[in-house]
């Protein structure tokens, strides 16, 4: 009698709705979890590399010689990628034109692609959290309304309404809200926390990708100047 | 960059995640035990039956047992009464040999010695009476304290008697209580081993099989409490009724009236009529009003057939002092 109001006991005795509601919510949290590990744990080894990167950068290696050791294009990733991407339009223009203009405008525009490029990866399916966070509450409350609705029908078919033939129904019913949240709690905290944290880390690609360009411009314009001489 | 950073994979992230829900799902049912501590009644019919029986049947148990348990204290030892014995024979003895030797000399002699004798006859008879009174009084004390302590000892063994047969009862009404208690018990364990099972077996049919137990645990129950549940509803009908009777403040303690009510198997009212007025109509208003008011019985509906059937149509008998 008392393990009727346990929480299993009124999951498994909802209505088939209900029940799917339960089960939606259920596969929405969990996505949701592998979604906030997997990103956590993406997000802190993007930042390692950003920080090995940018150590081996700044340690005055030729950057020819670093461009050679980097691996192939697809497989780049982070600033490596802004880095490689903006080079590459660099060497390929330097041969052509002898407009400084028109090389670091290619060089740019190469950045650009790659950057954005990274901004799509850093942020992959956080999205979704984001969807669960706002979605999963409302779905709950679905839940809730259709089971309450159900239980105040059977309550028309007794005689005697007292509290304990409510009370059943209006807890299972309720459970649906609490998944709902319990869904929901997690994913709000989470989006906010890796947003926060894709963004702070693609700012510093940009700076990355603009003291880089500082770099390739200081160069053209040395040699543009012994051009002329 | 001598070593790659490979994209992150999917394998731990999902196992982390299954094991995030399991620890929660622990959470809760790991917690369900330490709230079951407030049993839900499973109806308010029932509670209110349990506390009838408690109310009214207990005290007069303990009224009926405990009188008798202070009265062998009360009688105590009446002393044996002793006669006491009246004067002694030696000091009239003594009184006429001294008339004897103040008596005169040869003549007198024979006299004397005939006066003497006879006195010591006399005497000695006397002393003999005395002696048979004495004995006779010592012989009849002795028999009245013998009959006393005959007596005493027969009341004592007639308490004792009674003690043990007392304490007998109580205890044959002890092993009652506790062969009821131990049987609750085992029912309980059943009843809990079955809920097991059944919920273990089939989730699926789980309500049914709830329902199914739970019904056949209160048809038991409604057995064992047939016999209360008669005279708790009459208990349970007369308070209702007393709580909602308004007694007329022109009512003295000698007005009394008998109501007949009719009712429905589900407790409904269908009549309430006065088969004895008690002269005062506003006192049979009253009383016609309170039963009214009173009025669905919804107890009535846990009540077995046969005890049903009684309740049909019965008689209250207000008196302002109490109903009857």
């Amino acid at each position: 009698m008392n393990d009727s109001m346990s929480i299993p006991h009124l999951i498994m005795n909802a209505s088939l709705i209900v029940q799917l509601v339960m089960l939606l919510l259920l596969a929405a949290s969990i996505a949701s979890w592998i979604i906030i590990f997997q990103r956590s744990i993406a997000l802190r080894r993007a930042e390692k590399a950003y920080r090995d990167f940018e150590d081996h950068f700044w340690s005055g290696v030729d950057l020819n010689e670093l461009y050679r050791d980097l691996p192939a294009e697809q497989e780049s990733r982070g600033a490596e990628h802004v880095f490689r991407s903006g080079f590459r339009e660099f060497n390929r223009l330097m041969p052509k034109t002898h407009s400084t203009d028109a090389v670091l405008e290619g060089v740019q525009r190469g950045q650009r692609v790659a950057l954005s490029r990274e901004e799509d990866r850093l942020q992959l399916h956080l999205t979704f959290l984001a969807t669960v966070a706002s979605a999963s509450p409302y779905i709950g409350l679905f839940g809730t309304v259709w089971g309450i609705m159900g239980s105040f029908q059977s309550l028309s078919m007794a005689q005697q309404a007292t509290l304990s033939t409510v009370a059943p129904w209006i807890a299972e019913a309720l459970v649906a809200t609490a998944m709902g949240l319990f869904a929901a709690i997690p994913a709000v905290i989470f989006y906010n926390r890796l947003s926060a944290h894709a963004g702070r880390l693609l700012g510093k690609y940009e700076n990355f990708a603009e003291e880089f360009h500082a770099i390739l411009h200081r160069n053209l314009q040395g040699r543009s100047e012994r051009e002329a001489s | 960059m001598a070593k790659r950073e490979r994209r992150v994979g999917y394998g731990w992230p999902v196992l982390l995640a299954i094991g995030v829900h399991i620890v929660a799902l622990m959470l809760t049912i790991i917690k369900w035990p330490e709230s079951e501590s407030d049993p839900t009644s499973s109806s308010v019919v029932q509670a209110t039956l349990v506390r009838a029986e408690t109310a009214t049947d207990q005290p007069q148990q303990t009224e009926d047992s405990t009188p008798p348990a202070s009265q062998p204290e009360e009688e105590d030892a009446p002393e044996p009464e002793e006669s006491a014995p009246s004067e002694s024979p030696e000091e009239l003895a003594s009184d006429s040999d001294a008339e004897v030797t103040d008596s005169a000399l040869e003549e007198a002699k024979a006299e004397a010695q005939r006066l003497q004798e006879e006195a010591q006859r006399a005497a000695e008879q006397r002393a003999e009476a005395e002696a048979e009174l004495k004995r006779q009084a010592e012989a009849e004390a002795e028999r009245k304290r013998q009959a006393e302590a005959e007596a005493e000892r027969k009341r004592q063994a007639e308490a004792e008697a009674e003690r043990k047969r007392q304490a007998e009862a109580e205890a044959e009404r002890k092993r009652q209580a506790e062969a009821e208690a131990e049987r609750k018990r085992q029912a309980e364990a059943e009843r809990k081993r079955q809920q097991e099972l059944a919920e273990r077996a089939a989730q699926a049919n789980n309500s049914s099989l709830d329902s199914m137990i739970s019904d056949e645990e209160q048809s038991i129950a409604n057995a064992r409490q047939a016999s209360e549940a008669a005279n708790g509803f009459k208990n349970l009908v007369r308070r209702y009724v007393e709580q909602s009777w308004n007694v007329p403040s022109s009512a003295s303690s000698e007005l009394r009236a008998i109501v007949r009510i009719q009712l429905l198997p589900t407790g409904e009212l269908v009549s309430a009529t006065i088969t004895q007025s008690s002269g005062n109509s506003t006192f049979d208003h009253s009383v016609i009003n309170a039963v009214e008011k009173a009025a669905p019985f919804r107890e009535m509906r846990e009540l077995d057939a046969s005890v049903k059937g009684q309740f049909r149509e019965f008689n209250l008998d207000f008196n302002p002092e109490d109903i009857r």
